[in-house]
């Protein structure tokens, strides 16, 4: 009886030790890894900000108004922003990768289907920002060629158009991520295709005098028009 | 000469065969086969009667059409050249058409010219429009002679204008251009203006010649590239400036992008032009100053107004990131006036197309959509100098224009504590 209870132990320690023995190098495999993907992360972190810097992405950021948006959102400049995500990127690139090291079935199987994600997050990062910046350069120009017309809704074309290309982008950021993509690619589909219905049939029907005194303005009366305002030069 | 030339080998074939020459004309012509006929009769007429013992050639850059090229002679290939002997001259007047494929640019044709002067040596050399219909002998002579005889480099129109013709001009780029580089050149965006071979050839070593601001507006930077350089500038008189009335009047917002950009764009360029300069020096001009006439005109001011304070209204956010807040917000009061008390002091204009200048430097939003900003703004002010000088004579106008030139001058450094200043940041 106290011979087998003694077995038992040292069994337990033997294979304890064992574990150990075994588990102890991948850890310190998988701890050698991430500081040397900390190193890594922060040396692409420094040159991406040398090389951003040297093609002045901010002062284009600011000319298309992202910074604005940026600032907003209290985010720091692009050049920062952009060189900051690099560096978290691949230092979790490397941290899932040390992880992996340790052998552990289950999370490798998790790490796998993660590291196969990060790509489509990453694009559809930049797709929002890419969005909301055309929205906002575009939406920009449209106010502006409005009340330069002398349009009386110039607040509303701008916000119609923000509006459509934010819902454009966000459809086109949750397909990506393959967040319920049918019912996005639907949803988008009937609400797009039945804003320009309605604006259809409201311009048509309920606008016909104002479509045509548009057109007229538009095509007939544009040297009148003009002919109103000093000759600039 | 410069090293790479644009002129196709046809062409300087031709211009060679032609010779070195004393005088070059250019004329930009557009798909109008009778204006450029009128013009080259115009121009001919000028060097007979004003040039009889000169050698002269008449250089027509068109493209994408053959109207004008049947109007300079001969429709043979790229290039046709005319000879047109004469009864009073005592030379041959050539005429040489450089046929692009496409209509070029203004930036391009002005090349085209400047290559070709340069190429023979051209002593004086003009560039008119043959949209101009009442293009004279004597417009001619006014823009060659004060190159050929005494050797001026640049040489600017001035014409006889409306009272309320040409506001752009006399309230903002005349006065602006006077307090920045220093010369009292009023007309810098006409598309008449003379010039030396001289100030050519230093024009066309310029590395400038892709940019979009020189493609679209290059008289501008030509008179700039010439005051900036030492070259001897003056002003001569042509007369009324009448246009042809085909197609639309011109698209405010396009000639805001083609000149208050373009100044702006200069500026930029040419910083340390004008930093420096502390007063403005008067240019010698050859026949009288600038004239006004007054006639009935048929202008909608309450519209402008209307346009004026929509505006501002709409463009809350944007002028916001643009303006000085003080500014900002004085513009924001005056909003809220009355048509009939309502007033756009100088002082206030200047600040404020100052701020414009300084948040283009700094590229606070696109430039392009800084400048389309500005329209509603300079609409407030023509609202009030409509307002102002309903009645007023043209010496009182004349009167206005120069104290509003005073406050351009007396502000700058305000500009250029702007202009220096580091890009502040704005949420």
């Amino acid at each position: 009886m106290r011979q087998t209870i003694l077995q038992g132990l040292v069994q337990a320690y033997n294979n304890l030790v064992h574990m150990i023995a075994d588990f102890l190098p991948r850890f310190l495999v998988m701890l050698i890894i991430i500081v040397l993907g900390l190193l890594v992360a922060f040396v692409l972190k420094y040159i991406l900000r040398i090389v951003l810097s040297l093609t002045k992405l901010d002062r284009v950021s600011e000319e298309a108004g992202a910074s604005r948006i940026l600032r907003i959102a209290h985010l720091p400049s692009i050049t920062a922003l952009l060189s900051r995500s690099i560096f978290w990127l691949t230092w979790f690139g490397f941290i899932l990768i040390g992880l992996s090291v340790l052998g552990i079935a289950s999370l490798q199987e998790q790490i796998s289907r993660l590291l196969q994600f990060l790509p489509e997050v990453f694009v559809g990062i930049l797709i929002l920002f890419v969005g909301l910046m055309t929205a906002n350069f575009l939406s920009r120009a449209v106010l502006l060629a409005a009340v330069n017309a002398g349009l009386r809704s110039a607040k509303i074309l701008t916000w119609s158009i923000r509006f459509l290309i934010w819902i454009l982008t966000i459809s086109m950021t949750l397909e990506e991520l393959g967040v319920a993509r049918q019912t996005v690619i639907s949803a988008f589909s009937i609400i797009f295709g039945a804003l320009m219905f309605g604006l259809a049939i409201a311009f048509g029907l309920g606008g016909q005098d104002l479509a045509r005194k548009a057109l007229e303005k538009y095509l007939g009366n544009t040297n009148k028009e003009r002919d109103k305002e000093p000759q600039p030069l | 000469m410069a090293e790479d030339t644009i002129l196709a080998d046809d062409l300087i074939r031709q211009l060679i065969s032609v010779g070195e020459v004393d005088l070059i004309v250019g004329i930009s012509s557009h798909n109008n086969a009778t204006a450029t006929s009128h013009a080259y009769h115009a121009i001919e007429q000028g060097f007979q009667q004003h040039f009889s013992r000169q050698r002269a050639v008449i250089v027509n850059v068109c493209g994408g059409n053959n109207g004008d090229r049947d109007a300079s002679g001969s429709g043979l290939g790229d290039l046709a050249e005319k000879n047109v002997p004469s009864v009073n001259s005592l030379r041959t007047v050539h005429r040489v058409t450089a046929d692009f494929s496409v209509p070029p640019s203004p930036g391009l044709a002005l090349r085209t010219v400047l290559t070709a002067a340069d190429l023979l040596r051209a002593r004086a050399c003009a560039i008119v429009s043959p949209g101009t219909t009442n293009l004279t002998p004597d417009r001619i002579a006014n823009l060659l002679m004060p190159v050929f005889r005494e050797k001026f480099d640049f040489v600017a129109p001035l014409y006889t204008r409306q009272k309320f013709q040409g506001l752009l001009t006399r309230n903002l780029l005349y006065p602006m251009s006077r307090a920045l580089l220093c010369s009292g050149i009023r007309e810098l965006y006409s598309d008449e203006w003379g010039f030396s071979g001289r100030l050519a050839t230093a024009c066309l070593n310029q590395d400038v010649w892709h940019e979009e601001p020189i493609r679209t507006r290059p008289e501008a930077w030509m008179a700039i590239s010439a005051i900036s350089s030492d070259f001897r500038c003056c002003q001569s008189f042509l007369g009324q400036k009448l246009q042809s009335a085909t197609g639309p009047g011109p698209d405010i917002v396009e000639v805001f992008r083609q000149t208050v950009g373009n100044l702006f764009w200069c500026m930029d360029s040419r910083q340390s032009t004008w930093l420096d300069c502390k007063r403005s020096e008067p240019v010698q001009t050859f026949g009288p100053g600038q004239e006004l006439t007054s006639v009935q005109t048929d202008l909608d001011a309450g519209r402008i107004f209307e346009m004026f304070r929509n505006g501002v209204a709409e463009l809350g956010p944007i002028l916001g990131s643009i303006l000085d807040p003080e500014t900002h917000a004085e513009i924001n009061s005056i909003v809220a006036c009355e048509e009939n008390t309502f007033r756009f002091r100088s002082d206030l204009w200047v600040r404020t197309v100052y701020d414009f200048a300084a948040s283009y430097h700094h590229a606070v939003i696109n430039r392009d959509h800084l400048v389309q900003a500005l329209i509603p703004l300079y609409r407030g002010m023509i609202f009030s100098f409509l307002m102002e000088h309903s009645h007023s004579s043209a010496a009182e106008i004349e009167s206005a224009n120069e104290k509003l030139c005073v406050e351009f001058e007396r502000q700058k450094p305000y500009l250029t504590e702007k202009w220096q200043a580091k890009i502040e940041v704005k949420s």
